[in-house]
């Protein structure tokens, strides 16, 4: 700020003091703030970094938890692309031809999206995945109009049970559980009994939140023939890469969270909620959308698209609330596939899932474990069967640094599934830091 | 004044165009789910990767580029060291699972965070898990949801000002509202309007105050006796509380819930559309309401809880956007009491100062003191035959990012401004000065706009009609 150019502004508006700007405010409503005085930079960052040191050193750490977040390798290009202020510093691209550079980022994101999941229509992201489902369940009901129940197997991520819940508030839609069968799949029979004209959608999550993949895909197809019923499946965008395509096989809508490619695990969040659905769909979409188009010299142009579906718009017959999203997430994970390339995402997925399997058998090997426990084909996360309380044996290992899994019958949810945990592998995780955690399940049980 | 912005202007084809089928090989899945053909992604060497994002970083506008003037956005600077900080691996690093004594620097910070909120809105609690304003809103109304039903009551309408931002009536219906919409009067609410929408299926009423006008609702204290009244809550949208922040605050107005955009008020960037960040203020009449888990201390060490009474669980995964969180909180800690009131002050001496230059050239209805933002009618471009829009195009030609356009919907041709505190007056001189010269210019060049940018005018018509989402969609 240049000095003294206020008082040319008070000057300008004939007034002396800023405090006039403030006179509608009413005295009985007048306030101080009572927080410190400020920090200047130098002292700030000492402040802070001495904060965040208070944290354990994630490089002490030896963690194979997932459940919904992974630890996977973030290459350097990644946080330059997305550091590049032009594209962190703008606002939704409302004005599109000032805007290019985000709306084709994002368009590129929509079509790495379409490619995984096999279904054509993207948007630029909802919240997270457990958002990203509640938002598909509504969605479902907007298409289907008939029918006031949707499916949703016990074998899915206990996040995922109360957003679903709050989300569904007001609605007339009840969520009905599935229950999983031995190998912690979906129980098909259960599901088909389920099955009748008032249900509007099926959820199905492959992995499961036991890490397990669904194998008979082509149930799901034809289930989905029979039936007529939408269809929403929650993945992991990196399985994708070895997995065929949830729309090859009957899914009308497919969540999930992008983190796995190219963010980090950041506590949890920003992350990137996945929303793919089938062409025939789109004006049934949540969220903001990016389309290809001309400008007036027949140049090709990215611009945002079908915004009468929009709550700016629409108001309350809008698809969607949402407004603000995690665009840049998606920008950061759209460079980080192209970091990769197809053939990078594929080898980095085959590692995942070999060391995973390779950490498996180990454990398996181990005298009174048992890995998986849900005897089922996986990717890079499994449940393993320990011999001593799981709570009990995550705090010794907790002391030689390593964290082995998540307990998982530490979670309401599946309060039932005594000792056993939730154990993710990702390329991050070394022979030696494997071998590291085989020592400590050994030395403590 | 000639419009010599010039933006980059390169033929960037789309890189996944570049992509050639392949097949996976030695897939280790079983046969009935494995990949035959991969993905169709490029495989490029990594430099071309970084040129092609950084020249479309050349073909984007931030407010690292130049003013941005949209209203009710919040563009002002965005600090550095924020970025900084928010990159360390201590931040980026933990999982979320990861135990609560390995992450005792996060938990204070948002233990923190959370007080410093709560303070800042004159509220009793805050939530930071809801991931976006809009987030926010809807699970305020969840809480209001969830309050009513354990009274016993029935209510299923909420009311607000017909200058809502459009977020208000859509989480409302998203949840199965009614919505009551009522009129304006000169611009705010009108009192007896209110009066007569309020009862007993009245569940909440919502409003931000400035309003979207950039008014002060004056009767506001009025507003939370007739809603209190009639057993409703008061729901304050914070998208415009970096008006009145040091002020006043939705507490000291009564209001019993509100939620705060972290990405406008707390200077956190906005991404080109996220993240963001909504957290969630509670007076104590509804705070056991509040979604789980909330941060607390307890002998100096920080833990989650999940035990609020009558919680209406989560609204999202984990536990908010953290690493946004984070950004607020550092911004917060710089600027301090007297920052952060100036920051309010001077962005309010901004929005009159430049309202004062303006009027001069478009109309300015409903009154002249304004908060942080104003909002006047670009009606006159009707005398050329032309819209608001053009306007804000050709905008663009002088390098400066448009205002919010056609919104509040009670303005003719509307064009919403908001300068922000951290700009100087030179830049808002420059601005008047850019649209004081485009209401001179000869229509054909308006409307021709822009010229300047990487690509002409675009065809929004066409991008419906094709409607191609994807590269896949394209074939």
């Amino acid at each position: 700020m240049v000095e003294g150019e206020e008082n040319e502004m008070l000057e300008f508006l004939g007034i002396d003091d800023v405090e006039e700007l403030f006179k509608d405010i009413p005295d009985q409503i007048r306030t101080d703030l009572d927080i410190p005085e400020g920090l200047q930079e130098k002292e700030l960052m000492s402040e802070v970094k001495s904060k965040l040191k208070k944290n354990k050193d994630p490089d002490e750490l030896v963690s194979f938890l997932g459940a919904g977040i992974y630890e996977h390798f973030i290459p350097a290009a990644v946080d330059e692309i997305a550091g590049q202020s032009e594209f962190y510093t703008s606002y939704t691209p409302y004005q599109a031809e000032i805007s290019q550079g985000m709306l084709q980022a994002l368009f590129e994101y929509q079509s790495i999206i379409a490619e995984l999941t096999g279904l054509g229509a993207v948007n630029t992201s909802m919240y997270d995945h457990p958002t990203a489902l509640a938002e598909a369940v509504l969605m479902s009901a907007r298409i289907k109009r008939k029918g006031n129940k949707f499916l949703v197997p016990e074998n899915t991520h206990w996040e995922n049970d109360s957003v679903l819940k709050n989300y569904l508030r007001g609605k007339d839609i009840k969520l009905e559980k599935v229950n999983y069968g031995e190998d912690g799949a979906i129980d098909r029979e259960d599901l088909k009994e389920k099955l009748d004209d008032d249900v509007l959608g099926i959820y199905v999550a492959t992995p499961n939140i036991f890490g397990g993949l669904e194998q008979d895909v082509d149930f799901f197809k034809d289930l989905k023939e029979d039936y007529g019923c939408i269809q929403v499946v929650g993945t992991n965008p990196l399985v994708l890469s070895l997995m065929r395509p949830p729309g090859e096989w009957g899914a009308d809508i497919v969540v999930g969270d992008s983190q796995p490619l190219g963010i980090p695990q950041a506590y949890g969040g920003p992350t990137v909620g996945i929303f793919a659905c089938s062409e025939r769909y789109i004006r049934k979409m949540p969220g903001r959308i990016i389309g290809e188009t001309e400008d007036s010299n027949g140049k090709r142009a990215y611009c945002m698209t079908l915004q009468t579906r929009e709550q700016h718009i629409r108001r309350e017959r809008a698809t969607s609330n949402i407004c603000t999203n995690q665009a840049l997430m998606a920008l950061a994970s759209a460079s980080y596939v192209f970091l990769k390339g197809s053939k990078g995402l594929e080898k980095i997925a085959k590692e995942n899932y070999r060391k995973a399997h390779k950490t498996a058998e180990r454990i398996n090997e181990l005298d009174g474990f048992e890995a998986p426990y849900f005897n089922n084909e996986f990717f890079n996360e499994f449940t393993v069967k320990t011999p001593v309380d799981t709570k009990e044996l995550y705090g010794l290992c907790r002391e030689k640094d390593i964290l082995p899994g998540l307990p998982l019958d530490d979670k309401d949810k599946f309060s039932s599934l005594n000792d056993v945990m939730l154990t993710a592998v990702t390329e991050m995780r070394s022979e030696r830091e494997v071998e590291q955690l085989i020592r400590s399940l050994e030395e403590v049980v | 004044m000639t419009p010599n912005y010039r933006q980059a202007r390169y033929d960037e084809e789309l890189l996944i165009e570049k992509a050639e089928k392949r097949e996976v090989e030695d897939n280790p899945l079983p046969e009935s789910i494995a990949r035959n053909e991969a993905p169709k992604i490029p495989d490029l060497p990594t430099h071309k990767i970084v040129r092609y994002f950084n020249r479309l970083s050349h073909m984007n506008y931030g407010i690292d580029t130049g003013f941005y003037p949209l209203g009710s956005c919040t563009m002002k600077y965005n600090p550095k060291y924020t970025e900084k900080l928010a990159s360390l691996p201590e931040a980026t690093t933990p999982h979320p699972y990861q135990p609560e004594e390995c992450s005792q620097g996060i938990l204070e910070i948002m233990w923190e965070l959370q007080q410093l909120l709560a303070d800042l809105g004159g509220m009793d609690s805050v939530s930071l898990q809801p991931a976006a304003g809009a987030h926010g809103e809807i699970t305020g109304l969840m809480i209001a949801h969830q309050y009513h039903k354990d009274r016993g009551e029935e209510r299923n309408e909420v009311i607000m000002p017909d200058t809502a931002h459009g977020t208000n009536p859509a989480s409302v219906s998203m949840l199965g509202y009614d919505l009551v919409e009522i009129p304006s009067k000169n611009g705010c609410v009108d009192l007896e309007a209110l009066e007569e929408a309020a009862g007993e299926d009245t569940a909440a009423f919502m409003i931000t105050n400035p309003n979207t006008l950039g008014l002060f609702e004056t009767d506001a204290c009025q507003m939370a006796e007739i809603v209190h009244d009639a057993g409703g809550l008061l729901y304050y949208d914070g998208a415009n509380l970096n008006a009145i922040m040091g002020k006043t605050t939705p507490g000291a107005m009564n209001f019993d819930i509100m939620h705060f955009n972290l990405h406008k008020t707390f200077s956190t960037p906005h991404g080109g559309g996220g993240p963001g960040s909504g957290p969630v203020g509670v007076t104590e009449k509804v705070s056991s309401y509040l979604p789980v888990p909330v941060v607390k201390e307890e002998d100096g060490k920080y833990k989650f809880d999940y035990d609020l009474e009558n919680s209406i669980g989560r609204v999202k995964g984990f536990y908010g956007n953290w690493l946004v969180l984070l950004k607020a909180y550092v911004y917060i800690l710089h600027e301090g009491k007297n920052g952060l009131e100036s920051a309010t002050e001077r962005a309010v001496l901004n929005s009159n100062y430049l309202r004062k230059k303006l009027e001069k050239h478009l109309d300015l209805p409903y009154g002249e003191l304004r908060k942080h933002e104003f909002v006047l009618s670009g009606k006159k471009m009707k005398d050329k035959d032309l819209k608001t829009k053009d306007l804000a195009k050709r905008l663009l030609d002088y390098g400066y990012h448009a205002p919010t356009i056609y919104f509040p919907q009670l303005v003719d041709e509307a064009l919403m401004i908001e300068p922000t505190e951290t700009e100087s007056k030179e830049t808002l001189d420059g601005f008047a000065e850019a649209i004081s010269s485009i209401m001179e210019e000869e229509k054909e060049l308006i409307e021709e706009a822009p010229k300047n940018t990487a690509v002409g005018r675009v065809d929004e018509t066409k991008a419906i009609r094709d409607s191609v989402l994807s590269y896949m969609m394209r074939e």
